[in-house]
């Protein structure tokens, strides 16, 4: 982790020089992870693919902005997340996708279809808010003051945000966790 | 949950957000909180079944090409690649020693001619090393054996003159006694004439 940390941090600074091979080596990295927060955010691959190719674009014209390269990982999922939200105000009348559909297509080889409907259906019933606080704790694996500065909130909100919605999750779930593990 | 249970702190356990001290106390809360273990016991099960939906694969890569009209020109950007890199300090360095000693090297030639023995003898073999040695020990020995003959030269030298000069001044001394010792012979044997010539007359005269 720390190795992956200090090439990320070599790459940044050659990509700071106008490397754009390096650049594009730092996109492969962090591409997927970044489609599949947007992805959970908006529910439509489209559309995420391109919000993607926006966010690393205003990254490498905003790149030495990043004061330490350490911070990557927030820096970027800041671009992303101000993206997306500009992205949602503009088509909020726009219906995204079915969430059946969704956890159809998403379901992972050996679980059972039912569980993934049902977390599919118990994110898509919290607000946006606490879904962005769930998908980047529990699916992106950001610290609590990562997630702060990416919703650029206090910690404490982003706690609260995570913990109310986890308390709805889990009576969302129950039943399909008790289906799930029978 | 009983009193004194604290649910964000049991969240921020199972998210392991507690620093080692309030883990390990978390830890001995659960072993004795049947509530608290079996609602952490619920968030793992909720956070597991989160996670059964699995990260997508991206559709198509994301990936940039630079525009060459935007690019600065390789020259440039070898420049400035070198320039910007880790090997700017050392090349500044070197400049600034090799300038150092050029400049030490030009400053100084007087002081190097005056001693042409202290040049370094880079590139000779050991042989003409060894011979370069013994004939600088065989000069070093037969300048000093010089310079002892020249300083006990000059000292015998010096002391001869000394005793010269000694014995004229004893040869001049002894020659003013002398002098003086005739004079007081020849005033005696003035008086003493003088005696002998008064004496006929003397004895004439009583023989009337």
């Amino acid at each position: 982790m720390i190795f992956r940390a200090v090439e990320d941090a070599d790459l940044i600074v050659r990509a700071r020089r106008g490397d754009v091979e390096a650049f594009n080596l730092l996109v492969s990295r962090w591409e997927k992870r970044v489609f599949n927060y947007l992805l959970r955010l908006t529910g439509s691959p489209d559309d995420s693919l391109d919000l993607s190719q926006d966010v690393f674009l205003k990254a490498y014209q905003n790149i030495r902005k990043l004061d330490d390269p350490a911070r990557f990982g927030p820096w970027l999922f800041r671009i992303a997340h101000n993206e997306a939200c500009s992205d949602f105000r503009k088509r909020r009348p726009e219906a995204h996708e079915d969430a059946a559909a969704l956890a159809d297509r998403e379901a992972a080889p050996g679980i059972a279809l039912d569980l993934s409907l049902a977390v599919s259906t118990a994110l898509d019933r919290l607000t946006a808010e606490q879904r962005e606080a769930v998908v980047l704790k529990v699916y992106q694996g950001f610290k609590f003051e990562e997630i702060a500065e990416i919703l650029g909130a206090p910690v404490s909100t982003v706690k609260s945000r995570l913990y109310t919605a986890l308390g709805l999750l889990k009576e969302e779930l129950a039943p399909a966790n008790k289906r799930g593990t029978k | 949950m009983e009193s004194g249970c604290d649910r964000e702190r049991l969240c921020d356990f199972a998210f392991d957000e507690l620093a080692a001290p309030a883990r390990a106390e978390m830890e001995r809360h659960l072993a004795g909180c049947a509530a608290c273990a079996a609602e952490l016991a619920q968030l793992q099960l909720t956070t597991a079944a989160l996670r059964v939906l699995p990260d997508r694969e991206i559709p198509q890569r994301i990936a940039f090409v630079s525009d060459k009209v935007f690019q600065p020109s390789p020259v440039v950007r070898f420049f400035s690649s070198f320039w910007n890199s880790g090997a700017r300090l050392a090349f500044a360095s070197a400049c600034v020693l090799a300038a150092a000693i050029v400049f030490s090297a030009y400053r100084r030639p007087a002081e190097t001619q005056s001693h042409p023995q202290s040049v370094v003898t880079a590139g000779m073999t050991r042989d003409e090393l060894s011979h370069e040695m013994d004939a600088r020990i065989n000069k070093a020995v037969s300048d000093a054996v010089a310079r002892v003959h020249q300083e006990d030269a000059r000292v015998t030298k010096a002391a001869l003159e000394s005793a010269d000069r000694k014995a004229e001044q004893q040869r001049r001394e002894l020659m003013v006694a002398m002098g003086e010792q005739m004079n007081t012979l020849q005033k005696r044997l003035g008086v003493l004439t003088e005696y002998a010539m008064a004496g006929p007359e003397r004895n004439a005269g009583t023989g009337q």
